[in-house]
């Protein structure tokens, strides 16, 4: 509790205040931008954070994570073309009612359910952040290397449509984690004579290539596509009565977001794509969905804004990233210095709790900089492709450069800028590869301890009841919807 | 062929390669890698890619073809590599300026004004906020 004010104390801090206002009012314009996700932006403003301080760092990039979320339903609801992928089921009924002249009344109810959501969720991350950090501190390296393979097993429901597309890109991203020197005999892997790759990948350049040079190339395929915007009357709160037919589907939705938030790998779209379809379920007013009805757009904005505190639960306790965004944010962490997992709540509470309390204050800002200044954030998303993608390609190369002052970096950023464009070419979803990618480190070396531990022999896994457990609940994750659709097809 | 098998044994023949990669690894005496050595990771783990890109190879997948490439994602990708290649010859700053014109142009804008405008304002935010805010040393190339 003392760390939790002392935390709350941090946000007096003007420097702390004017990160998390920059980060709010970031994400909610990139969430708004069609084609730049809450992940393409943390990833493009991560190396911008290595000066600021572990604690200004991650304030700034989880207010970004909170309001990108919200951001997205202004292009959806207006447009019908979501600035963030989050936010695809909130076009599904937020675009009817702009369409039919209830855009105001539509982005009000998405600022409240969201903020509603969102505060929830961080409440849920304050209380059940630290428990599961207790359960964890026991954990010795094989319980760590199970748990390194659930995440990445969870990887199987990240991104693409196709479960054996996403592990082979979760693969992928662990086998690159192995570029470099390896840490126990120091041998050069994958490192083809090139210097800069002895000490390993670096995440910035790869992250930047991967979700914003990537999408650069996706917007080049798209030139030409126009959208129509829906005109936009005064932004207002909802009325009681909107409050009242939408109770229901916000508290659904706030709790099933955070739990699929805390589910590694799974995160805000998939929330709001499951709270949709249960808020229809639960909702008298079926026959509306689709044409407009306002708990169409409280359900899904709701989850999807609890799927960020949710997310941050494994990120923080376990080290294992609840989303695409946190597997970015994770990096920025690795970048500061600060390994997360259980020790952290021991060693560096104040961090926590400052992150925890910037994350509230995230939520309450991007509701009244929703509500008061969506017009001119829809303005915004409406910049011509050809301005904004060479801009975004320019912030790519300094993001990429900046850290090392290398070109070296920039040429990194590129390749992989390519290899992210092909792989979404073929139904491979780049976010496996980066969930990937951060846990391969940790794969490896609790697996070699493990082995070592068990002096060689992987029948030690089976004294580890722990371990089992999550190996077990891997099986059921990736065998499951198999088995599932097989008895359905028996006769 | 459909996209998954064309998907598959691109991922294959990627994985085998890697996996050959690991027989001209250093070797280390049994001391050093404790019976872990640097390759037996790797290998684990391209072992599962080549597993699962098998599997990916058996599973139905949609048969019409991928529609082609757009050409502007060529010359996007070819502007994007021009533009790494001359910033050590002529600095990054006008290497910049002149990307956001052409890459704007080429993408269609003809606003010139706006065009000009959008790279001079941007030029001048990066030089104003990471040159001389941030101490960033660019690349200053031959010319300097």
């Amino acid at each position: 509790m003392e760390a939790f004010v002392a935390g709350m104390g941090l946000l007096l801090d003007p420097k702390i205040l004017l990160v998390v206002f920059l980060g709010t009012v970031i994400g909610i314009i990139v969430g708004a931008l069609p084609g730049i996700s809450g992940s393409t932006t943390t990833a493009l403003l991560l190396p911008f954070t290595i000066t600021m301080g572990p604690v200004p760092a991650i304030a700034f990039l989880g207010a970004i994570y909170c309001a990108a979320n919200f951001g997205g339903s202004i292009t959806a609801i207006l447009v019908n073309s979501p600035g963030d992928p989050s936010a695809s089921a909130t076009a599904f009924d937020g675009y009817p009612m702009a369409q039919r002249g209830e855009a105001g009344r539509a982005l009000g109810m998405s600022a409240v359910a969201s903020a509603i959501g969102g505060i929830f969720s961080v409440i849920v991350l304050i209380v059940a952040a630290p428990l599961l950090a207790r359960v964890a501190y026991s954990f010795g390296p094989p319980e760590y290397f199970a748990l390194a393979v659930f995440g990445l097993s969870m990887v199987a429901m990240t991104g693409g449509d196709s479960p054996v597309k996403n592990l082979i890109a979760g693969a992928f991203g662990v086998l690159l984690a192995t570029v470099g020197q390896d840490l126990t005999t120091g041998v050069e892997r994958y490192t083809f004579g090139i210097h800069s790759f002895t000490d390993g990948i670096e995440f910035i350049p790869v992250l930047i290539g991967l979700f914003a040079l990537a999408e650069l190339f996706e917007q080049a395929a798209q030139l030409g596509q126009r959208t129509v915007a829906a005109k936009l009357g005064a932004v207002r709160l909802p009325s009681w009565q909107d409050i009242k037919d939408c109770t229901k589907a916000i508290s659904l939705s706030s709790v099933l977001g955070t739990f699929i938030g805390i589910l590694p790998a799974l995160g805000a779209t998939t929330a709001a794509m499951i709270a949709y379809v249960e808020t229809k379920r639960w909702s008298k007013n079926k026959a509306q969905f689709g044409k407009g009805a306002i708990e169409g757009v409280a359900g899904p904005e709701a989850a999807n804004n609890a799927a960020v505190g949710g997310a941050m639960v494994p990120t923080l306790a376990l080290g294992i990233p609840g989303s695409t965004t946190t597997a970015i944010i994770l990096a920025g962490l690795i970048v500061q210095g600060i390994r997360p997992g259980p020790h952290l709540f021991t060693e560096q509470p104040l961090l926590l709790y400052a992150v925890f309390s910037s994350m509230l204050l995230a939520n309450l800002l991007y509701l009244v900089l929703g509500l008061g200044f969506a017009k001119v954030f829809a303005r915004i998303s409406l910049i011509p492709a050809p301005l904004l993608w060479p801009a975004v390609f320019v912030l790519s190369v300094i993001g990429a450069y900046a850290p090392n002052q290398a070109m070296a970096e920039v040429w990194v950023a590129i390749a992989f800028g390519f290899v992210g464009f092909f792989m979404k070419r073929y139904g491979f979803s780049p976010a496996p590869l980066v969930i990937g990618l951060v846990l391969g480190r940790m794969v490896e070396e609790t697996l070699k301890q493990s082995l070592l531990i068990f002096d060689l022999s992987w029948g030690g896994f089976l004294n580890r009841p722990i371990a089992l457990a999550l190996f077990g609940l891997t099986a059921l994750f990736l065998l499951g919807p198999f088995l599932l659709q097989r008895l359905r097809a028996r006769p | 062929m459909s996209s998954n098998r064309v998907a598959a044994a691109a991922v294959i023949a990627i994985a085998a390669a890697l996996f050959a990669a690991t027989f001209w690894f250093e070797k280390m005496p049994e001391g050093i890698t404790r019976g872990f050595g640097a390759e037996l990771f790797p290998r684990l783990v391209l072992g599962t890619i080549i597993a699962l890109a098998l599997l990916l190879a058996l599973l139905p997948a949609a048969s019409e073809p991928l529609a082609r490439i757009p050409p502007m994602v060529w010359y996007s990708g070819a502007a994007l590599i021009l533009f790494t290649a001359i910033v050590p010859v002529i600095g990054m700053l006008p290497a910049m300026f002149a990307f956001l014109l052409a890459l704007g142009y080429l993408w269609g804008e003809r606003r010139h004004l706006i065009l000009l405008s959008s790279a001079v304002l941007l030029t001048a935010a990066i030089w104003g906020i990471f040159v001389k805010g941030f101490g960033v040393q660019l690349p200053k190339g031959l010319l300097a």
